[in-house]
């Protein structure tokens, strides 16, 4: 596991700076939206209704959008909450913790890209 | 520096001729770690972030119902502080991240050469604030 | 004072292991000339006040990397930090993430094998005769990684980095700084050596950027730009290997 786990240290890194990179790029404004916005009552009803959710959320963009939302964060997640682990003493821990976490990112990224997949196709 | 660092941290291969303390561990209560302690901590923000969309996509393909019952939650107290902490967590990390992200580009790449710090970080930000705009505005109803 | 000196309370660490169990602290009252620096108290300490405090420093510039020590939990290079920097209280202890041999003093042996670990010389596929003349470089390939090649091993980043403190095994910010230098030096051929080093346990991977090393950094070598370069290039390797012959057995 442990010798795994060194071999895909570049492609985890990869997704974890797409994570960072894009996840930050996209959550400012979902943040924005739905934490800012939303209670304001700067938002109109007619903006999250189910047809043109799935108008917006079905497009192609749409689905790559709603789809690196869902997957990019989590593996920012798994490695700076594994670097975290570490920094306070988990060292040994990290045995357990490390592949824990990746398989957290990696079933959510593929939920995900099954979620968006379910989402119906117009037409 | 109450905390102590790993028993072995720094030790020779070989063991020492003399009788050494133990190592201290840095000082994790500076401001500058505690920020790098913090930018960390957020990733905690972004594991339910994800988790949220991750909802909200699988709403919207189980139909108007589910959805609905989506959007009605996105107005509960909790979810709209937890997507403010979303927000301010995602502008810290950005803010962190981009000023670390053009020194980590290496001077070369092949026959490529990136483009000079300042200006990568000020692309990053020019990215930042109109993929922001875009969601906003896609969010919204604005666009399309 | 009449001769412009300010008294300042000096907290330092003492130990002695013949004597104590676990480092204690003892308090020094110092009058503080203007434009002292942190050694300058160390060194009246043990010249007037205490013989038996020990502490390493030699050139007093900023050059030979031996003055190393905590001040006020932040490592510096004690001969070039003022004391016009700090309060009136001055805490001194022994760079953090160290063993300690005695008072200030830490065990450097540990560091030497990590350094010598990313073979940090240039390697040559075929050593060039003398007469071939010298291995030439333009000042463009120079800029690469000169700034890397700026290290006086003061060890500060050593004692500045969470992860050092937390995994033993972890080469650490100099030590892969000076790797990545000699990698990115036009005249090495030995990164494919080194990058195999690099891809073990406890090197680049680990870090996790906490850019401490390169914020205490005196010499301005920014380790944590080259471990993060390093990590870029070793991305770049691996996919690059499916282009070439499909995933590389190394």
């Amino acid at each position: 596991m442990r010798k795994l786990l060194l071999q895909l240290e570049p492609v985890i890194w990869l997704l974890f700076g797409q994570g960072i990179l894009i996840g930050t790029l996209l959550l400012t404004g979902w943040g924005l939206v739905l934490g800012v916005l939303l209670p304001l009552g700067m938002v109109p009803e007619e903006a999250l209704s189910y047809d043109r959710a799935l108008r917006v959320g079905g497009s192609l963009l749409g689905r790559l959008v709603l789809l690196g939302l869902a997957a990019l964060p989590l593996w920012k997640e798994a490695h700076h909450l594994r670097s975290l682990s570490i920094d306070f003493g988990g060292a040994e821990r990290d045995v357990w913790i490390a592949p824990l976490l990746y398989a957290i990112a990696a079933l959510g990224s593929l939920l995900a890209l099954v979620a968006v997949f379910r989402i119906p196709f117009p037409g | 520096m109450a905390r102590m660092a790993h028993p072995q941290a720094m030790q020779p291969a070989r063991p020492p001729r003399t009788r050494t303390a133990r190592p201290k561990a840095p000082d994790y209560l500076r401001p500058r770690m505690l920020s790098y302690l913090l930018f960390d901590a957020t990733g905690i923000v972004y594991l339910l972030a994800g988790l949220v969309v991750l909802r909200a996509v699988f709403a919207l393909a189980s139909g108007p119902a589910a959805w609905q019952a989506f959007v009605a939650d996105l107005h509960h107290p909790g979810y709209v502080a937890f997507h403010l902490l979303t927000f301010v967590s995602a502008v810290f990390v950005g803010v962190r991240f981009f000023r670390l992200f053009p020194k980590a580009q290496p001077a070369r790449i092949g026959p490529l050469r990136p483009p000079p710090r300042p200006l990568i970080h000020a692309m990053l930000y020019a990215v930042w604030i109109a993929v922001t705009a875009f969601v906003v505005a896609a969010m919204v109803g604005v666009i399309p | 004072m009449a001769d412009g000196s300010k008294t300042k309370t000096f907290i330092v660490t003492r130990f002695d292991p013949d004597r104590h169990e676990a480092p204690t602290t003892e308090t020094y009252e110092v009058p503080v000339r203007e434009r002292w620096k942190v050694l300058d108290a160390l060194n009246y300490i043990k010249d007037e006040l205490d013989p038996t405090l020990s502490h390493r420093w030699s050139c007093r510039m900023a050059v030979c990397g031996s003055c190393g020590m905590n001040v006020n939990g932040e490592p510096k290079l004690t001969c070039k930090t003022s004391l016009a920097e700090y309060g009136d209280t001055v805490r001194v202890e022994p760079l953090a993430n160290f063993p300690v041999v005695r008072d200030l003093v830490v065990e450097l042996d540990g560091f030497m094998d990590k350094f010598r670990a990313v073979k940090p010389w240039i390697i040559k596929a075929k050593e060039r005769a003398v007469e071939e003349g010298p291995h030439r470089q333009s000042p463009e390939e120079l800029e690469v990684f000169r700034q890397f090649s700026m290290c006086i091993n003061c060890m500060l980043c050593y004692a500045a980095c969470p992860v050092v403190a937390n995994e033993p095994e972890f080469l650490g910010p100099a030590a892969i700084a000076l790797g990545h230098r000699y990698n990115e030096d036009s005249r090495d051929e030995g990164a494919r050596e080194r990058n195999r080093i690099f891809r073990g346990e406890g090197t680049i991977f680990s870090c996790s950027y906490a850019n401490e090393c390169s914020e205490v950094c005196p010499k301005h070598v920014d380790p944590a730009a080259a471990i993060n370069q390093a990590k870029f290039r070793a991305v770049l390797d691996w996919a690059a290997s499916f282009v070439t012959s499909g995933p590389r057995e190394e």
